[in-house]
C-alpha cells in the first residue's frame, strides 16, 4: 500500500493554480510526475499523491519545480475561473478509475505525437544541413572557377597586348621595307636609263636590273642580302654514313612490355624449325612411310611382339625424333627397356609418358595405368620398393578393380616390411 | 622528385580550341607573328596546310592550301626571318619548301625518300645560330638525309643502312650542336629503340645507344649551342634525358629516365626561353611540364681517369589532360613565353598558355 501524501497546500489565481507538495525526504525526478489534462499524479515509491483536478488544465504549459524537499506545481487553467477546490469532490472509485485510464491514454497519445513531431523536425534539420553544405561547396567551386577565369582573362589581355606589339612591329617593318624599296627603285630607274643609253650591253643591264628588282622585292635591302649570302658557307660536300641497326626480327617497333612474348614466339619457331631441319638433313634416304611416326610405332609394336626389343627401341627412337609429343611412343619404349633390363631408361620413359598424359582424364586412363605399372616394376627391380609402391598405388587408384596390381602391391608391401624388420 | 609549391605552380590554361576537318599531324608557330600553321591529311587523301591567326579568343583561317599528298611534318627552321618558308615532308617521301604567300609552286622540291617522311628539322635559319641552312628528314625507309636548299636533287649527307641490312623506321630527327659554321650534329631515333648521333663535320657516327623502346621524339635543348642536353621520348611512357656535355669513351652519355605516363610519349619540346623546361605530350591526351635540375657536379673522373657525365634530376611542374586522343604535335611560340599550340588526333588544335614560368 502506498503512502498517500496529503499535506499539500495550494492557492490559485484566475488563470493558474499553484500547488505545493512536500516530499517528506523523498527524492523526486521528472519521471515521477505524471500529469494530464485533468489528472495529476506524483509517485515516488512508497509515496503517492494523486489529484483529479477540479477543471482541465493546460498540461503542456504547466510546470513543476522540484527542490527544497517539495514540488511546486504551476498549473495553467484552461478556462480562467476560480476553483472551489483543488480536486473534484464526489469522485467515486469508478469515475476515478475511468479518469485515470483516460489520463494515461491521453498521455500516451501525446507522447506519440511528440515523437512524430520530433522526427519531422529532425528530418527538416537534416535537409537544412544538407542544403547548407551544398551551398558552401557551390561557393567554393565558384571561387575556384572565378580564379581560373581571372587568370584566363589576364593571360588573354597579355596576349592581345603582345599581338598588337607584333602587328605594330610588322607594320613598322613593312613601312621601312616600302621606303627602302622606293629608295632602291630610284637608283634602279636611273641605272636603267643609263643602260638604255648604252645599247651594247642591253641584255646584261636588263638582266641585272631584273635580278636586282626581284631580290629587293620581298626583303629589306639588296645590300644586306648580298652580304648575308656571302657569309653563308657553301653547301656541304655530299657524303654518306653507313648505319648498322640493333638487330630485330620483327618489323614492328620495340616495346619493353612485349619482349617476353616475342622471345617465346621466337623460341617456339626455332624449335619447330630444328625438328624439320633435323629430319631433312639426316633422313633423306628413308622411305616415305618410314618418316611417319605412327607407321614407326606400329613397326615397333610388331617387333616387340616378336621379341626383337632392340629393334623396337630403334623404331621408337626414330619416331620420337620426328614427333616428341606422342605419349604412346614413350610408353612402349619403356616396356622395351623393361624387357631389356634398362631400368633407368624405363623409368625415364614412363615418366615422360606420364608428363605428356598430364590432363588425367578417363580417356588416357589405360595409358596412365600402364605407365605407372611399368615405372613401378622398374623401381622394384632396382630395389627402390617405396617408390615402386607409390606407383602401384597410383595405378590402383586409377583402376581399383585390377587384381594383379593389387596382388603385386601387397607383395611389395610385404617386401618393405620384411626389409624394415630385418634392418 | 621535388615538387613546386601549390599556388606557385605553372598553370596550363586552354586559350582557344579549334576543331579541324582533317587529321592534324603537325602544328607550328609562324616565327615573329601571332600566326600558326597546321598541316595534315584530309579525309580524301590529300594534304592540307592551314594558316591561322590568333584573334582574341578564336583562331581565324588566313589561308588554306591543298596539296596532292598528305603532309606529315613541317618546319620553319631553315628559312630566314624575312622569307619564312615552310619545309614539309609528305607521305610519299617528297621534301618541299613552300612560300606561303605563293604556295602553288614549291620553292624547292625533291623526292627525297622512298617512303613517308616521318620527321623533319631545320637549322641555320630564323637568325638563330650560324652556318648554312640545312634540313634533315627521317623516313620509314630507314634513311636520314640532310638537304641544303641551295643544292637540288642530292642530299648533302645521307645516313643509310649498310648494304644487306634490314631497314628500321626512322621516327624522329633533330639538329644540334650548331654553335659555329662547321659544327653540326644530327640525332635520329628509330623504332627499334636505337638513338644515333651523327657528326656532320666529320661525317661519322659519333654515338649510338638503344633505349629498349621505339623512339618517338628527340630534341636538343638548344640547336645553336654546344650540345647540352638531349631528351628522347619513347613508347611505354618513358623518356630519357642525356647530358651531352661529357662523352665517355665506352659508356657514352649519362642519362636520367622517367616513366611518366602509361602511354606513348609522342613529343617533347623545350621552352625556347628556358632550356631546362620542357613539355612532353602523351598518348592519353595529357601534357606534362618538366624541369631539369643539374647535379652538383656535371662530370667526374671514373676509375680509369676518363671523364664521365653525371645526370641530374627531373621534377614534374604540372600536368593536364586535354583530350582523349594522343597529342601528336606540340610547339612553343618563340616570341611569347608560355604560349604553345598542340594538335591532337581528335582533330582539334589547341592554343594553350602556361602561366608563372617566370617564377621557375
Amino acid at each position: 500500500m502506498p503512502v498517500w501524501l496529503r499535506e499539500h497546500s495550494w492557492r490559485q489565481s484566475l488563470s493558474a493554480v499553484y500547488l505545493s507538495l512536500p516530499l517528506r525526504g523523498a527524492r523526486a525526478t521528472a519521471a515521477n510526475i505524471f500529469c494530464s489534462e485533468q489528472y495529476l499524479k506524483v509517485s515516488i515509491p512508497p509515496f503517492l499523491f494523486e489529484a483529479v483536478l477540479y477543471a482541465p488544465i493546460d498540461d503542456t504549459n504547466s510546470t513543476a519545480k522540484i527542490g527544497n524537499g517539495n514540488i511546486s506545481f504551476t498549473l495553467y487553467k484552461k478556462e480562467p475561473a476560480m476553483w472551489d477546490s483543488l480536486t473534484l469532490a464526489n469522485a467515486d472509485k469508478e469515475k476515478l478509475q475511468h479518469l485515470r485510464e483516460n489520463a494515461v491514454l491521453k498521455a500516451q497519445e501525446k507522447a506519440k505525437e511528440e515523437t512524430e513531431a520530433k522526427k519531422i523536425t529532425k528530418q527538416e534539420n537534416k535537409k537544412y544541413a544538407l542544403e547548407a553544405t551544398m551551398k558552401v561547396e557551390e561557393a567554393e567551386r565558384k571561387r575556384i572557377e572565378d580564379l581560373k577565369e581571372k587568370e584566363r582573362q589576364k593571360v588573354t589581355k597579355e596576349l592581345e597586348l603582345w599581338k598588337n606589339q607584333q602587328k605594330d612591329g610588322d607594320k613598322y617593318k613593312s613601312i621601312q621595307a616600302k621606303e627602302e624599296l622606293y629608295q632602291e627603285k630610284e637608283p634602279l630607274k636611273e641605272r636603267k636609263n643609263e643602260k638604255i643609253k648604252k645599247p651594247q650591253i642591253p641584255n646584261e643591264g636588263s638582266s641585272k636590273t631584273r635580278l636586282r628588282s626581284t631580290r629587293g622585292h620581298g626583303s629589306c635591302s639588296i645590300f644586306s642580302q648580298d652580304l648575308k649570302e656571302e657569309q653563308l658557307p657553301a653547301p656541304r660536300a655530299a657524303a654518306t654514313i653507313k648505319v648498322n641497326f640493333t638487330p630485330r626480327v620483327f618489323p614492328t617497333a620495340l616495346r619493353e612490355s612485349r619482349v617476353a612474348e616475342e622471345e617465346e614466339w621466337l623460341h617456339k619457331q626455332a624449335e619447330a624449325r630444328r625438328i624439320i631441319n633435323s629430319d631433312l638433313s639426316e633422313l633423306e634416304d628413308l622411305k616415305e612411310e618410314e618418316k611417319n611416326p605412327d607407321w614407326l610405332k606400329d613397326k615397333g609394336n610388331k617387333m616387340f611382339a616378336m621379341g626383337d626389343y632392340l629393334g623396337a627401341v630403334n623404331a621408337y627412337n626414330l619416331a620420337v625424333r620426328l614427333n616428341n609429343k606422342l605419349p604412346l611412343l614413350y610408353l612402349n619404349r619403356a616396356a622395351c627397356h623393361l624387357k631389356l633390363r634398362n631400368l633407368h631408361k624405363a623409368i625415364e620413359d614412363s615418366s615422360k609418358a606420364l608428363e605428356l598424359l598430364t590432363p588425367p582424364v578417363p580417356d588416357n586412363e589405360n595409358a596412365r595405368l600402364k605407365a605407372h605399372v611399368r615405372r613401378g616394376t622398374a623401381f622394384c627391380q632396382l630395389e627402390l620398393y617405396t617408390e615402386g609402391l607409390q606407383d602401384y598405388e597410383a595405378a590402383l587408384k586409377i583402376d581399383p578393380k585390377n587384381k594383379i596390381i593389387e596382388k603385386d602391391a601387397e607383395k611389395i608391401r610385404q617386401l618393405i616390411q620384411g626389409t624394415m624388420q630385418s634392418s | 622528385m621535388s615538387a613546386v609549391l601549390g599556388p606557385e605552380r605553372p598553370q596550363v590554361v586552354s586559350h582557344v580550341q579549334q576543331a579541324l576537318s582533317y587529321t592534324v599531324f603537325d602544328c607550328k608557330w609562324v616565327p615573329r607573328s601571332a600566326r600558326l600553321m597546321c598541316l595534315g591529311s584530309a579525309a580524301r587523301g590529300t594534304g592540307v596546310i592551314q594558316v591561322y591567326e590568333l584573334h582574341g579568343a578564336r583562331l581565324e583561317v588566313l589561308r588554306e592550301i591543298e596539296k596532292p599528298k598528305p603532309i606529315k611534318c613541317g618546319t620553319f627552321g631553315a628559312t630566314s626571318l624575312q622569307q619564312r618558308y615552310l619545309a614539309t615532308g609528305d607521305f610519299d617521301g617528297n621534301l618541299n619548301i613552300w612560300n606561303l604567300e605563293a604556295p602553288e609552286i614549291p620553292v624547292y622540291s625533291v623526292k627525297g625518300h622512298k617512303e613517308i617522311i616521318n620527321s623533319i628539322d631545320g637549322v641555320g635559319g630564323l637568325g638563330i645560330g650560324e652556318g648554312a641552312p640545312e634540313i634533315v628528314t627521317g623516313s620509314r625507309d630507314g634513311t636520314v638525309k640532310v638537304w641544303d636548299p641551295r643544292q637540288n636533287d642530292t642530299p648533302v649527307a645521307n645516313m643509310e643502312p649498310v648494304q644487306g641490312e634490314s631497314k628500321r623506321d626512322c621516327w624522329t630527327v633533330a639538329f644540334g650542336n650548331a654553335y659555329n659554321q662547321e659544327e653540326r650534329v644530327v640525332c635520329a631515333g628509330y623504332d627499334n629503340g636505337d638513338i644515333k648521333l651523327f657528326d656532320l663535320k666529320t661525317m661519322s657516327l659519333r654515338w649510338e645507344t638503344n633505349i629498349k623502346n621505339g623512339v618517338c621524339s628527340v630534341e636538343f635543348d638548344r640547336k645553336d649551342i654546344n650540345m647540352n642536353k638531349l631528351v628522347a621520348t619513347s613508347l611505354e611512357g618513358k623518356f630519357h634525358v642525356f647530358d651531352m656535355r661529357t662523352q665517355h669513351p665506352t659508356k657514352g652519355f649519362a642519362s636520367v629516365s622517367e616513366k611518366a605516363q602509361k602511354s606513348t610519349i609522342w613529343q617533347v619540346r623545350h621552352l625556347p626561353q628556358n632550356r631546362d623546361i620542357f613539355m612532353t605530350s602523351g598518348g592519353s591526351g595529357s601534357l606534362h611540364l618538366w624541369k631539369y635540375e643539374y647535379p652538383a657536379q656535371r662530370s667526374k673522373k671514373d676509375s680509369e681517369g676518363s671523364e664521365m657525365g653525371m645526370a641530374g634530376s627531373l621534377s614534374l611542374l604540372q600536368n593536364v589532360t586535354l583530350s582523349t586522343q594522343p597529342i601528336s604535335s606540340l610547339d612553343w611560340s618563340p616570341d611569347k613565353k608560355g604560349l604553345c599550340v598542340c594538335g591532337a588526333f581528335d582533330q582539334t588544335v589547341r592554343v594553350l598558355i602556361v602561366t608563372k614560368l617566370n617564377k621557375i
